[in-house]
């Protein structure tokens, strides 16, 4: 099922890209596209670990709702009115910055607050900006969809803040992943990657952000990261093979082992980042 | 499971996989031709030496009394079952303050005891290897801290230790290899309550991986640790050094029960007369190590006499058995309104080590730490019937609120007492060799602490909100000091080196050869000091000064 849900949006970016249509047009396909493999990856991500968490909390189901409708709007590619995908995107916005503040809360409460222990185990301080990004990224889309084609500013506008999301988005995802594989003691040298890869990618889409010209790097180092969340996402399910009782006791290590949805979101970033650079490209011959 | 429990594995060019259900591993076979070091136990001591002697080049022969187990498919969620780790074999024990022997201080399986140890990996303090000298009390040890501190490095790397990335007390460490575990519900009480009363606590350093590491499972939090970890997370002896000695060519040699340590005409030891598969049998070898922690590691000496050496083998000091030392292990218990569950996870995943590391305020010498509590229930039915005395329908209604019940409990350091002693009994045992006697009493100090730290942990305990909080008094755990290392043959029974003074192919490296205990669990110096009596027994071996 999870497979399914991160897909299907796949499948309609390729189709969409091989139509012909403008620059607008295309880009959005590439945020939107984005924007759904994002939800999907906070949907499967916090839909385990809120389980594991008991739903003690019941706002803790108000990302599953959010992430779901998210899903639902980019993953259905303009098949919904703008107000309906409007709601949407802000409401994701709003969950996100909620759990945001939640998990903050949630953690300085615990015993000696924002200690290390407690920034390790205990609500992910990050995590809920995934959904923010699902929003911003569903909105940009929404707005480029609305753009006369072809008008330079609002193209170099829009690439810019789509290029910044990205970049700032795979930035904390880095730092979550960092923090989490510092938690694994790096104990596979692959748990270095993350940390690695997306780094240089948030930096060159930053810069060309900066410069409003895009490097002839960043699409490759896109690319590595789109893969890279994959092959993570496959590198988790190994990791869930390694606890007690392996793949045949699923219940408990989907829970215990590294979360399998979690680097996904990386693709999803990097799916958004080819939109930005569209943008950036066309800015003068457009 | 085609083998029974109580069969011999190690045989046959081969030994048992610990970490793979129905696995073995190839193991060289050495017959009872002569080997260059025979070791007479496997635990934190023995195992260590093993792997590392073999890794050396030497031909080992490493023998336990007790069976090789492969916890995932022999171990069972069950207290009562998993008793087969412990020693139960017969004692004598006597003194004002018998020690309760079998259990907590003792291990009867190839690993030893760390097969059912509880992980706590501390060092000592640095001062604590030099209490005569800086702090009045105790005896120094030959050897100084800063090797030590190397060592405890080497062992905590092998046991891929997790602990905090800060430790609050002693010299900066380097981290430990993997992060700790979260706490559970009992070690933030421990957590609260240190921070109400202004003292630092940590995360404890933790013989259980919190990473997958090669063919073992990170740890799943299951609280049986005590008893024996069926996952191999717990990095004991068992799967950590002993399939490492085998690797090496050295020989593990399962149910061998070794009754004495034969000496030749001048005086060396020439070889061990053990029983095994239901017969006395001998095995030749240069050198004897004898690793077989504080009982019977004297036992063997004393059952060593001989014509020249009378009253036990290495034993000219009239020094072996005598110091045995325990470590107190008094508690501080309460009810709390949350359900605590503290059996789930590893039991003491917060420490303190305020009181090891800060002299001022006490009434007596030595030093402390303590942590929180995880019992299974029967452990907790007998700490309620024996430590608090309760019984019938009080004992109960109070296990029913085991799930909301909240302790610490202490490490805390014995004075080293020449009166508190191991010797022979007349009374002999399965083998026919002559019961351990265990004589044991406490002194003032000892009582001084116990009163010290349970007032602590109790007003700890009620920092946190805790009520009907209780004292247990009664308990003891880790053993050491019946071998002491030392600088002189008149006052200990072996050298810096664990080598000893009288029979200089005869060495001793476990816990008996404490001069103190310190107030921290013991295994991970005990493992230390056998990853040094390596390397010099390495280096003495190229100077030709074996």
């Amino acid at each position: 099922m999870r497979g399914r849900s991160l897909a299907l949006p796949l499948v309609r970016i390729l189709l969409r890209i091989a139509r012909p249509a403008s620059r607008e047009a295309r880009a959005a396909t590439f945020f939107t596209g984005g924007a759904a493999v994002l939800a999907g990856s906070v949907l499967a991500d916090s839909a385990t670990e809120h389980y594991r968490g008991s739903f003690r909390n019941p706002a803790m189901v108000l990302p599953l709702l959010s992430a779901s409708a998210s899903l639902i709007i980019n993953g259905g590619g303009g098949s919904f009115s703008r107000k309906t995908a409007d709601v949407v995107h802000v409401a994701a916005g709003a969950v996100g910055l909620g759990g945001l503040g939640f998990h903050a809360w949630n953690v300085g409460r615990q015993t000696g607050g924002y200690r290390l222990g407690n920034l390790l185990y205990k609500a992910p301080l990050g995590a809920p900006g995934a959904l923010v990004l699902t929003g911003l990224l569903g909105a940009i889309a929404g707005a480029l969809r609305e753009s006369r084609a072809g008008a330079v500013v609002p193209r170099l506008v829009t690439g810019r803040a789509a290029g910044a999301v990205v970049a700032f988005g795979l930035a904390g995802t880095v730092a979550e992943a960092g923090l989490l594989h510092f938690r694994g003691a790096f104990h596979n040298p692959a748990m270095w990657l993350p940390v690695s890869i997306p780094p240089l990618t948030a930096l060159s889409l930053a810069r060309d952000v900066a410069r409003a010209i895009p490097s002839p790097a960043t699409p490759y180092l896109l690319a590595m990261t789109a893969t890279l969340g994959l092959a993570g996402a496959a590198f988790h399910a190994w990791g869930v093979s390694r606890n007690m009782g392996g793949w045949r006791n699923w219940r408990q290590n989907l829970l215990a082992g590294p979360p399998i949805p979690a680097p996904p979101s990386f693709t999803g970033l990097a799916i958004a980042g080819f939109g930005a650079l569209l943008l950036l490209k066309g800015r003068t011959h457009g | 499971m085609a083998e029974d429990d109580a069969d011999i594995r190690c045989a046959g060019g081969r030994a048992p996989d610990p970490l793979v259900p129905g696995g073995w591993l190839e193991m060289r076979e050495y017959g009872e031709e002569p080997v260059d070091f025979v070791i007479v136990g496997t635990g934190a001591g023995g195992a260590p030496l093993a792997a590392r002697l073999a890794e050396a080049g030497f031909s080992v022969v490493a023998m336990d009394a007790g069976p090789f187990w492969r916890p995932l498919e022999d171990f069972a969620s069950d207290e009562s079952h998993q008793s087969k780790l412990f020693w139960t074999d017969d004692r004598i024990v006597d003194g004002d303050d018998p020690i309760v022997l079998g259990s907590n201080n003792s291990g009867k399986s190839v690993g030893g005891s760390t097969v059912h140890f509880a992980m706590v990996s501390l060092r000592f303090r640095p001062d604590h290897f030099r209490s005569r000298s800086l702090l009045g009390y105790g005896a120094d040890w030959p050897i100084d801290w800063r090797e030590m501190w190397d060592y405890y490095r080497e062992v905590e790397r092998v046991l891929h230790i997790s602990g905090p990335v800060s430790y609050p007390w002693g010299p900066k460490r380097p981290r430990y290899p993997l992060r700790a575990h979260p706490l559970n519900a009992a070690a933030d009480y421990l957590a609260r309550g240190a921070e109400a009363l202004g003292i630092d606590w940590a995360e404890t350093p933790i013989a259980t991986l919190s990473a997958p590491i090669g063919k073992a499972h990170p740890c799943v939090y299951r609280g049986f640790c005590v008893t024996g970890c069926s996952t191999n997370a717990k990095q004991s002896a068992l799967v950590t050094w002993i399939p490492r000695a085998l690797r090496a060519g050295a020989e593990v040699r399962d149910r061998a029960m070794v009754g004495r340590i034969e000496t030749g005409p001048n005086g060396l030891a020439t070889g061990v007369h053990y029983h095994r598969g239901g017969q006395w049998r001998f095995q030749r070898a240069r050198a004897v190590i004898v690793a077989g922690y504080a009982i019977e590691t004297p036992r063997l000496l004393l059952a060593s006499a001989t014509a020249d050496q009378p009253d036990g083998l290495a034993n000219s000091s009239g020094l072996v058995g005598r110091n045995l030392m325990i470590q107190l292990n008094q508690a501080a218990w309460g009810q709390v309104d949350d359900e605590v569950r503290s059996y789930k996870g590893p039991p003491s995943l917060a420490v303190s080590e305020h009181w090891n590391y800060r002299d001022e305020g006490k009434d007596y010498h030595g030093g402390w730490s303590y942590m929180s509590q995880g019992p299974l229930p029967v452990t907790w039915a007998k700490t309620l019937a024996g430590g608090r005395g309760l019984w019938g329908r009080e004992l109960l209604d109070e296990m029913e609120r085991a799930n909301h019940s909240v302790g610490l409990k202490m490490v805390g350091e014995a004075l080293p007492n020449a009166a508190n002693r191991v010797t022979l009994a007349d009374e002999t045992d399965q083998y026919g060799l002559r019961i351990p006697r265990v004589t044991h009493s406490y002194s003032d100090n000892e009582r001084a602490m116990m009163r010290h730290a349970t007032r602590f942990m109790e007003d700890s305990l009620k920092a946190t909100g805790a009520r009907e909080t209780w004292r247990e008094m009664g308990d003891t755990c880790h053993l050491g000091g019946t071998a002491r290392m030392g600088f002189d043959r008149t006052t200990s029974v072996v050298d810096a080196d664990c080598r000893s003074w009288d029979v200089p192919n005869l060495w001793i490296c476990d816990g008996s050869v404490f001069p103190t205990v310190g107030g921290v669990n013991p295994s991970l110096t005990i493992q230390a000091i056998a990853c040094r009596t390596a390397d010099r027994i390495v280096a003495m071996s190229r100077q030709g000064a074996l």
